[in-house]
């Protein structure tokens, strides 16, 4: 071998080395991101998924509660009046505390302490007449003063908890009296204005429901447009052009989607604001050039073979289509539904146009409730000052990720089973 | 006697033209072989017998092919009826991804020629049989027929072809893809096939036409060149081009 070609040679390795190296310092960077942006969300969010109590007892005593009768029935139970028993509760923390300043003790629990006292005796109604213990959720300040988000060393005045809430605070938890548990809430529970009480129940479900809407209305849309569109329509000038279209339309700013379904959804057909319903449709006019796309690209990859194999059986256009193009386009299809339908579910832009912003403090149960959805609760809960509420931001967006990545898998599954299944 | 006269038959893509004037008699029950090099039109003209053309949009064919007195060529035709009796066999085996008793049981089910499920046994198993196939694959009919050997799938396709008892099966190269003793098995199947049905087959081997067929034409640039008995093709040829070809000394 002469020098020249020894030369060329060493320079062709050398090149597919540092090619290589590239590859590998974009894939290390790649990497680097995605866990500093995980550890931030998980280092901030964990804490989420833990409940602070403070527990104490209470005495349901029957003068307290206004209760006459002798064995008062359920009624009586509902009706009574709880003010009472339920403060005492907390001002019995520190007997020594002079009237005026009691606030400060009912601060330190969240303000639906008085349902918490009402709902523990009506579970267990033989506590009438005694003194029993109680947990009752503390207030999203004493939570994160728990959790120790909240510096402790910056003056008073600037504290949302004075010193005399730290020293209760203090002592309640050298007595083991402050608890901390699995935050079941934040599952069952709708949006709340306090950081305590809010949850995701409201804004998973109007996700759910969202979705589905939007897989109702636009797979078998997309699916017969492809199915058309690929097999049946003359290749023309016009069908080009409808092509040209659906592409754009794949490209189109996911705020013009919600402009369109404020201007024609709700402005137009009246379908009621703030729902699934107008969210799930908006969303679908999105994810239907994805769906488009995705069905043509899969019935294109179909053999021509298995085509002229059906067509030379005497099938028809429609027989081999339905039979055979169909069926072998389905996984790729799919998946590209389901990956159209991850995209919809980070959405937020068009869903705040169509009014699913709004304070929802109610769970709905169907498509025509008013609902949020993960990503605008999100984003409603960035914009609140409470300092209980970045944690709930950090767990949202938990959720949220956890919900992405159990599609994406679905997508995956579908793919690899019908493949399976045809090849 | 012919079972397919076809009279000045022109094919065009768009502007270019693939045949020029070809007018051939096929007779029945016969095998008749077209050769010659790649790109002369012969594949061209075996789809015109089944329509298969009608798939390219820019394909435009003129003139006459008659089947029985059916003219081929028209838009009147039913297509499917015509594919019904005109089965065709390609170059690369292309069973379906199912099953080997679906792969069979596709004609006849679309169709409308079983009437029970037994019918269909009956029809898959002498389809099989006939192809040469039934032995091999008797206790695996529930297996995907893609999971056979390349000459496995080329006999499914060719059980497939005949399941619906066609008078006419088009076979464009179907040997092109397998092995000698695959090969083999196809051509021995060939013979079988002749006694019921006609074959016009496509072949690049110029000894499988002799061994095949009873009668040969040989196509170049677009235009049937010689027509005629086997035996006078490749022993006494009237053309010179034919016998330039034949003796390997173009295409």
């Amino acid at each position: 071998m002469n020098s020249f070609k020894k030369n060329l040679l060493k320079k062709r390795y050398i090149a597919e080395r540092r090619f290589q190296w590239y590859g590998k310092i974009a894939i290390g960077l790649a990497l680097t991101f995605l866990a500093v942006f995980m550890f931030q969300i998980f280092s901030k969010g964990y804490s989420a998924f833990q409940k602070t109590w403070i527990l104490t007892e209470v005495h349901y005593d029957k003068e307290l509660l206004l209760i006459d009768a002798e064995s008062p029935s359920k009624d009586d139970l509902e009706n009574a009046d709880y003010y009472d028993v339920a403060y005492k509760a907390m001002t019995s923390l520190d007997p020594g505390l002079p009237e005026e300043e009691d606030r400060q003790l009912i601060q330190m629990v969240s303000y639906k302490y008085e349902t918490e006292v009402k709902d523990l005796l009506l579970k267990n109604p033989d506590y009438l007449g005694k003194i029993v213990p109680i947990k009752l959720t503390a207030s999203d300040d004493v939570d994160q003063v728990h959790k120790g988000n909240y510096p402790r060393d910056i003056p008073e005045e600037n504290r949302r908890v004075n010193d005399y809430q730290l020293q209760i605070y203090d002592m309640l938890n050298e007595r083991g009296d402050i608890l901390s548990e699995f935050n079941i809430s934040f599952f069952t529970s709708p949006d709340s204005r306090e950081a305590e009480l809010a949850g995701i129940a409201s804004s998973f479900m109007g996700t759910v429901f969202s979705i589905l809407v939007c897989l109702a209305f636009s797979f078998p849309v997309a699916v017969l447009a492809a199915i058309y569109l690929e097999e049946f329509a003359p290749k023309n000038k016009f069908t080009d052009f409808i092509e040209v279209n659906i592409n754009n339309l794949a490209a189109v700013p996911s705020i013009v989607f919600g402009l369109l379904g404020l201007g024609v959804l709700l402005a137009v057909f009246n379908l009621p604001r703030s729902t699934p319903l107008v969210g799930g449709i908006t969303l679908s006019l999105m994810t239907l050039p994805t769906i488009i796309i995705a069905a043509r690209a899969s019935l294109k990859a179909v053999p021509p073979s298995i085509r002229e194999a059906a067509l030379a059986m005497g099938a028809s256009n429609m027989q081999t289509t339905m039979h055979h193009t169909v069926p072998l386009s389905m996984p790729g299809t799919l998946s590209g539904t389901i990956i159209g339908l991850a995209q919809a579910l980070g959405e937020t832009a068009p869903l705040i146009l169509i009014g699913m912003v709004a304070f929802v403090n109610t769970i709905p149960g169907t498509p025509v409730d008013p609902a949020a959805s993960l990503p605008v609760q999100i984003y409603i809960w960035s914009e609140s000052a409470e300092r209980g509420f970045v944690e709930k931001v950090s767990a949202c967006i938990m959720v949220l990720l956890a919900f992405l990545i159990l599609m994406n898998l679905a997508a995956q599954i579908v793919r690899h089973k019908f493949e399976k299944k045809w090849s | 006697m012919s079972k397919i006269i076809a009279e000045n038959v022109n094919v065009y893509y768009g502007s270019k033209q693939a045949l020029f004037d070809v007018s051939i008699n096929i007779a029945e029950k016969e095998v008749t072989a077209l050769i010659g090099p790649s790109g002369c039109g012969k594949s061209t003209f075996l789809r015109c017998l089944n329509r298969m053309n009608d798939v390219i949009d820019i394909c435009r064919v003129e003139g006459s092919i008659k089947m029985d007195d059916l003219e081929l060529n028209s838009r009147q035709l039913d297509v499917v009826r015509l594919r019904e009796n005109v089965g065709m066999v390609f170059q690369k085996p292309n069973p379906f991804p199912k099953t080997i008793y679906e792969n069979v049981a596709y004609g006849p089910t679309i169709h409308g020629i079983a009437q029970s499920k037994e019918e269909m046994d009956q029809i898959v198993e002498t389809s099989l049989k006939k192809a040469a196939l039934w032995n091999e694959v008797k206790d695996r009919l529930n297996e995907v027929g893609t999971g056979l050997s390349g000459g496995q799938q080329q006999r499914l396709c060719i059980a497939r072809a005949i399941s619906v008892s066609p008078e006419v099966i088009l076979m464009d190269e179907p040997c092109s893809a397998l092995d000698p003793i695959a090969t083999a098995q196809i051509e021995e199947l060939i013979d079988d096939l002749k006694k019921e049905v006609t074959i016009v087959i496509v072949t690049h081997s110029m000894s499988q036409a002799a061994r095949v067929s009873q009668k040969t034409g040989f196509f170049h640039l677009g235009k049937l060149i010689e027509f005629g008995p086997t035996d006078k093709i490749f022993k006494n040829p009237d053309n010179q081009q034919t016998q330039d070809y034949i003796t390997g000394r173009f295409g």
